[in-house]
């Protein structure tokens, strides 16, 4: 499924931790795994990534050093493609504060702007296990086909409990449409209709794609899309986020006026897959 | 000046007198499916000097006097009305929507704003005659006018549009309420900008400091106080009580807002405007605050406002045809060229096109509102106002019949545009592979595809999962590479097992194939005919025609049913 992983790799605290947790990962998708860190390579630096890699456990001749230098973001984007990295795991902050945010940190670019599939671990843990929730944000487009196909892969691979879609659908301008005329009770039953058939629209999709070997649930949300479902995965303690790439480069003016995956970018509501 | 007893009864009698008239006749027009906001206005015409101040002079100015300070208590009434009303179009309006739809809602908005502006202004300045204008100075303010009033559009009556017509959650939709959406804040913009340029400010500040004033206003509500206002929500909605607190807070932001744009020289509603977009953008609102004030904004304060137009204007003395003529001529040219242009331009097809510009083509209360505001800062003659008004109530009532016109004529995602009576066979199989047999053969004719091909893809994906529904109700389906949906009928009365639902054999299979790389499309016309279906005896009853022709004319009659 990835054949070749690649770690964004810097000497943080969580730097050990994402080396174990990409070592799992190399061997749930029985893949090659490659280390990317950006930063002058010199004897004390070079020191410092075996020191990681050891306590982590792993063996340094089946792993691939990749050294990169300018820009942090810029720099790991390009050696990940130049190395034919499919899968990019990351370690990011569950939320940034509003001016790193707004001008991009790290781990924000690598999400909005990596060219193949992206993990991004909010917690990495020193004593990794499988992810046993996955939730998975869905339209009926075929890139998020794609995205179905590929979380529901990871989640056989991982022995999941749960598997569930979300759909979030929004109706801006709804209270205008419906006007003075209907009382709440009519707006939420209209609402409720709608979610109604919405979900049976899902399963229908759902249906198509011929998933087996894992009970797919399907919850249909109404509210603002891409915030609605983050936050539906948030309050059910999801292990795993699945969203489709942004099909468009994400500009400060998405930043600005969040929408879809932008939600889930500005705060994380769980370890983010992000499937390109 | 003070209120006396009598001036508060007169008031409170007046208000009572309008909202009364305002509501009967708002329900009369909505039971003929026409806007509330047409009843509204017509009773202000019953009540105003157009009918009820010919009859009744002297009555007519005791309780609606035009001058002192009853005029001025109900005027201060209705700007508060109007800045409400304002506030909750901006709690509509969502940018992020605008975004979402990217280059198709940019493009229709832009050019909708632009043509329709360029055709408002050119037309204004250079026969400025046909608007009842004199060649003076003013016309060029006016001219801008007239520009800004011919671009503006109506979100509440596009909507309800879109929603009538049942199109508000489709891709087409989506459109149409990002453009309508960008388009108001811009016109809006715009209209703020021309009365600052007009130097309608008593606050001594120049045109340039208005206009810095202006849009450092709008940046810093719709960034940092955004995200100010998102964390404040839910802490409101939790901590005070619901929904007294929340109601609150939105109006004390907006009359903030309204105070400021009014203190820097540009009018009150903008500030509303500006800071409802801010709070409606918060994905903490919760829809029944939404719903709530609309409620309270629309049922109150909007009746007094349209109906306080018919007392302000007589619409027979300055009704004059020719303005009347030019105002929708341009309306309509402007808009639906432009939008539909725009639409065009962007990658939608003529009809959808058309139908864009049809459906932005809508001004309701937006111009109305513009109107006298324009009509009370001196910009325009009561003549030009009425014929504003008109403007606004044809294209509001005439956009969902055009709409409907062109989304009909060319529409492939619904099942009865699909419907041909040459595509309808009756068979007599008792195996599903030789009915899905037969029917690919007439669509392997009609697509001028290879038999074997489509066969291999329906019968590849009936291996996935069995298509038959229940209530004798099969589809056979498959996603192949053609530009249109195609949908072939096989009335089998035999009956053959497709493994349904209620165990039933299928007599009525419906082969469809559609794009392949369109899953929307798929489940769409899949949920369609799934959902058309559901009642058993109808089924037993279409099973029993005796040729294509009833067949189809049977299901359209069905169809036709189902939307009304």
């Amino acid at each position: 499924m990835f054949s070749k992983i690649g770690l964004a790799i810097s000497f943080s605290p969580t730097g050990k931790a994402l080396v174990k947790e990409s070592l799992r990962l190399q061997k749930v998708f029985n893949s090659r795994l490659a280390l990317i860190h950006i930063g002058e390579r010199n004897s004390e630096s070079e020191e410092l990534l075996f020191k990681t890699i050891d306590e982590a456990g792993a063996n340094r001749n089946n792993i691939e050093l990749i050294w990169g230098e300018g820009d942090p973001a810029t720099a790991i984007i390009k050696a990940g493609k130049e190395a034919g990295i499919d899968l990019l795991v990351a370690g990011a902050l569950e939320k940034e504060n509003m001016l790193k945010f707004y001008f991009g940190s790290v781990a924000r670019k690598i999400m909005r702007e990596f060219p193949s599939s992206s993990l991004i671990l909010k917690s990495p843990s020193l004593e990794p296990v499988p992810f046993k929730k996955f939730f998975i944000t869905a339209d009926y487009s075929s890139r998020c086909e794609k995205t179905i196909r590929a979380a529901f892969q990871f989640a056989l691979k991982e022995n999941a409990e749960e598997f569930t879609i979300i759909r979030d659908f929004y109706m801006p301008g709804l209270t205008a449409a419906i006007g003075e005329n209907k009382t709440y009770d009519e707006l939420s039953s209209l609402i409720d209709q709608m979610k109604y058939d919405e979900e049976e629209k899902m399963k229908l999709f759902v249906n198509e794609l011929n998933l087996k070997g894992l009970e797919i649930k399907i919850v249909c949300v109404y509210g603002k899309e891409g915030w609605e479902d983050s936050n539906y995965a948030r309050n059910n303690n999801a292990d795993i986020f699945a969203v489709t790439g942004p099909e468009k480069k994400m500009r400060f003016l998405d930043r600005l006026f969040p929408h879809e995956i932008e939600f889930s970018f500005e705060a994380l509501p769980a370890n983010l897959l992000i499937i390109k | 000046m003070q209120l006396t007893a009598e001036h508060i009864t007169t008031f409170i009698l007046s208000i009572s007198i309008m909202l009364l008239f305002a509501k009967v006749l708002g329900e009369i027009f909505s039971k003929l499916k026409q806007p509330a906001i047409v009843g509204e206005i017509v009773a202000g015409i019953l009540l105003g000097p157009t009918v009820f101040g010919m009859i009744s002079p002297d009555t007519f100015q005791w309780l609606f006097p035009q001058q002192g300070v009853i005029k001025i208590a109900l005027d201060s009434f209705t700007t508060i009305a109007v800045i409400l009303l304002l506030l909750i179009s901006g709690l509509d309006v969502d940018l992020s929507i605008v975004l979402s739809q990217g280059k198709k809602a940019i493009s229709t908005s832009f050019m909708g704003l632009v043509v329709p502006f360029i055709l408002g202004f050119a037309v204004s300045y250079l026969f400025p005659q046909l608007m009842g204008i004199g060649e003076d100075g003013s016309k060029f303010v006016f001219a801008l006018f007239m520009g800004t009033a011919l671009s503006i559009s109506a979100l509440p009556v596009i909507a309800k549009t879109l929603m009538d017509l049942n199109i508000f959650k489709t891709r087409l939709g989506f459109i149409i309420i990002a453009a309508a959406m960008l388009n108001d804040l811009f016109g809006w913009l715009i209209f703020s900008i021309i009365l600052g340029l007009m130097g309608a400010n008593t606050h001594g500040f120049t045109f340039e400091q208005t206009l810095f004033f202006t849009i450092t206003f709008v940046l810093l509500v719709l960034s940092i106080g955004k995200k100010i206002i998102n964390k404040m929500i839910p802490l409101i909605q939790t901590k005070i009580s619901f929904p007294g607190g929340i109601l609150n807070f939105i109006l004390i932001l907006g009359f903030l807002g309204a105070a400021f744009t009014e203190f820097i020289g540009i009018h009150a509603i903008f500030g509303a405007f500006i800071v409802g977009i801010a709070i409606g953008d918060s994905v903490h609102l919760k829809e029944n605050t939404r719903q709530i004030i609309h409620q309270f904004v629309s049922n109150i304060f909007a009746p007094l406002f349209f109906v306080s137009i018919g007392l302000r204007v007589n619409f027979i003395a300055n009704f004059d045809i020719v303005i009347v003529l030019t105002i929708l001529v341009l309306a309509f040219t402007g808009k639906v060229i432009g939008c539909g242009f725009g639409a065009y331009w962007s990658g939608l097809n003529k009809n959808e096109s058309l139908v864009v510009g049809f459906g932005m083509n809508s001004r309701g209360a937006m111009e109305i509102i513009l109107g006298i505001l324009a009509l009370q800062a001196g910009l325009i003659h009561e003549e030009v106002f009425v014929g504003l008004v008109i403007m606004a109530l044809f294209t509001s009532i005439s956009s969902a019949p055009f709409m409907s016109y062109f989304l009909k004529e060319k529409d492939r995602t619904k099942f009865r545009n699909l419907l041909q009576e040459r595509f309808v066979i009756f068979t007599n199989e008792n195996e599903k592979e030789k009915v899905i047999g037969k029917l690919v053969e007439v669509a392997s004719k009609e697509l001028k595809l290879e038999r074997e091909v489509i066969l291999k893809e329906v019968m590849s994906r009936e291996k996935n999962l069995p298509t038959g529904i229940a209530n004798y109700l099969a589809i056979p389906h498959a996603k192949i590479k053609i530009k249109e949906p195609f949908v072939a009928i096989a009335i089998n009365k035999r009956g053959v097992n497709f493994d349904a639902a209620d165990e039933l054999p299928c007599k009525l299979i419906i082969l469809l194939l559609t794009p392949e790389n369109n899953n929307e499309i798929q489940l769409q016309l899949l949920s369609e005919i799934a959902a058309k279906f559901r009642n058993k005896e109808q089924v037993e009853k279409l099973l029993e025609l005796p040729n294509a022709s009833k067949l189809c004319g049977e299901l359209k009659i069905m169809d036709e049913k189902g939307n009304s």
